[in-house]
């Protein structure tokens, strides 16, 4: 959507998988039948296998109210659907842009075309089921309301306070977008991303055993069919904090899965460790990152919580291009282990200290351990020692508990 | 898997295109299909 690279150039060519000894078949799976081993397919071939393993991802959910299958109406999640939604805003010269729901793709799509096209679009972005500040998967409102706050700065539109409650049409074209509140906003082009469903029409035809948010899989990937493996959106995960089936429908546990299914079919015995819904995205300058649960996520999950918000640098003070970043971390207060972490920074290099956080939470560390991190420092690329947030956040909170 | 056995991987997203990859890596004498009916996909 950036308009940065081509379709061709980020997607996976067959000749990879040609030339490392794969046979590649573009069609779709129309049944499998397990008692036989057999796959069937829609061009009428079939081919038989020892072991499966199942990556059917998912597809964008579409809300029931009015409105949603007008033309100029759109889901992104592919590659084809971006080149929908480029042709359609350059043949209809759309200026007039609303954007249901407040995650991470719509804020990211609302940045892309403002950068693209400065002072050309009015984009409007708006609520689909809860109120307050955007991104509520990744960030607690107090961290959030920076990225509105940014949004709002950079000219984009944030209805917060008020819900789509359906899209209008004139002559079977998109014309608008009707708030809960009665207000209209002029649309020329609508888009709606409010989460993803797993796709398990395939999984049902093969009677494979399904939790509430997907295949139901054992640590080792394996469904209850024991020659098919399984993995990525179409799964149910565990969440590495609570302990529970959890929703998950990011890049990179699927890519991590798909390469656990393979390594345990060469004999491996690796099991996932649990989800923790790691995720970044850039939204104009400001670059956000998370992992864990929020707290107020924890708090739902019935965590006590105690959380802390600091804030550091890119660089010493005194280096030039020094930029402001802003950790939250939250922990269990009971047991004193962190289990959660937002970070929002002005440049690209501190958001991936998200990592560091993520692999804290995974060795279960505690306040008073985190109190000792060292980290590696330097003039030209961290804050002064004095200045490293994790260390700091974990003294704050240690206070806190006194 | 043993040799000769017969891998069919379905879906060519964040799971099957590194799944096929590192099984045929892993394990070369098992035969792997990978299946898709998107055109192209994103690369995971």
């Amino acid at each position: 959507m950036a308009g940065l690279a081509t379709v061709d150039s980020i997607t996976n060519p067959d000749a990879m998988f040609e030339n490392a000894g794969i046979t590649n078949i573009i069609a779709e799976v129309t049944h499998v039948d397990t008692e036989k081993k057999i796959v069937e397919l829609s061009d009428g071939a079939s081919l038989d296998y020892d072991k499966i393993i199942l990556g059917t991802g998912a597809n964008p959910v579409i809300p029931e109210f009015e409105g949603v299958d007008l033309e100029g109406v759109f889901t992104l999640r592919s590659a084809p659907d971006a080149e929908k939604i480029k042709t359609f805003l350059e043949e209809k010269k759309a200026k007039n842009l609303v954007l249901i729901g407040t995650g991470f793709i719509n804020l990211e799509l609302a940045a892309l075309l403002s950068e693209n096209k400065p002072d050309y679009y009015n984009i409007t972005v708006v609520k689909y089921k809860t109120l307050g500040p955007p991104l509520a998967l990744m960030l607690d409102a107090d961290m959030a309301i920076t990225v509105q706050d940014c949004m709002v700065e950079k000219g984009i539109h944030m209805k917060m306070e008020s819900r789509a409650a359906r899209i209008l049409s004139q002559n079977g074209q998109v014309s608008g977008v009707e708030l809960e509140t009665g207000e209209k906003l002029d649309a020329d082009m609508v888009m709606v991303s409010v989460g993803a469903r797993p796709n398990l029409e395939l999984a049902k035809d093969m009677n494979l055993e399904l939790g509430t948010f997907g295949i139901k899989v054992n640590k080792y990937l394996e469904t209850s069919n024991p020659d098919i493996l399984a993995g990525g959106d179409c799964v149910e995960k565990i969440h590495f904090v609570t302990k529970k089936p959890a929703a998950s429908l990011l890049r990179g546990p699927s890519v991590i899965q798909g390469r656990l299914a393979a390594k345990r079919l060469a004999g491996y015995d690796i099991e996932f460790p649990g989800i923790l819904n790691n995720s970044a995205v850039r939204i104009f300058d400001k670059y956000v990152a998370a992992t864990g649960l929020t707290d107020k996520q924890a708090q739902k999950a019935g965590f006590e919580t105690v959380s802390v918000v600091v804030n550091s640098r890119s660089k010493h003070g005194m280096i030039p291009g020094v930029k402001p970043w802003t950790l939250k971390l939250v922990f269990d207060k009971n047991t004193q282990k962190l289990i959660g972490g937002q970070i929002i920074s002005d440049s690209d290099a501190p958001v991936k200290e998200i990592d560091t956080v993520n692999a804290l939470i995974l060795g279960e560390k505690t306040i008073p351990e985190l109190t000792t991190l060292m980290c590696a420092g330097n003039p030209d690329c961290s804050s002064e020692p004095s200045l490293e947030p994790i260390t700091i956040a974990a003294e704050q909170a240690l206070q806190k508990l006194r | 898997m043993k040799k000769g056995e017969k891998l069919v991987v379905i879906g060519c997203g964040g799971v099957g295109g590194p799944a096929a990859m590192l099984a045929k890596k892993l394990m070369p004498d098992v035969d792997v299909t990978i299946i898709r009916k998107e055109e192209r996909f994103i690369v995971r």
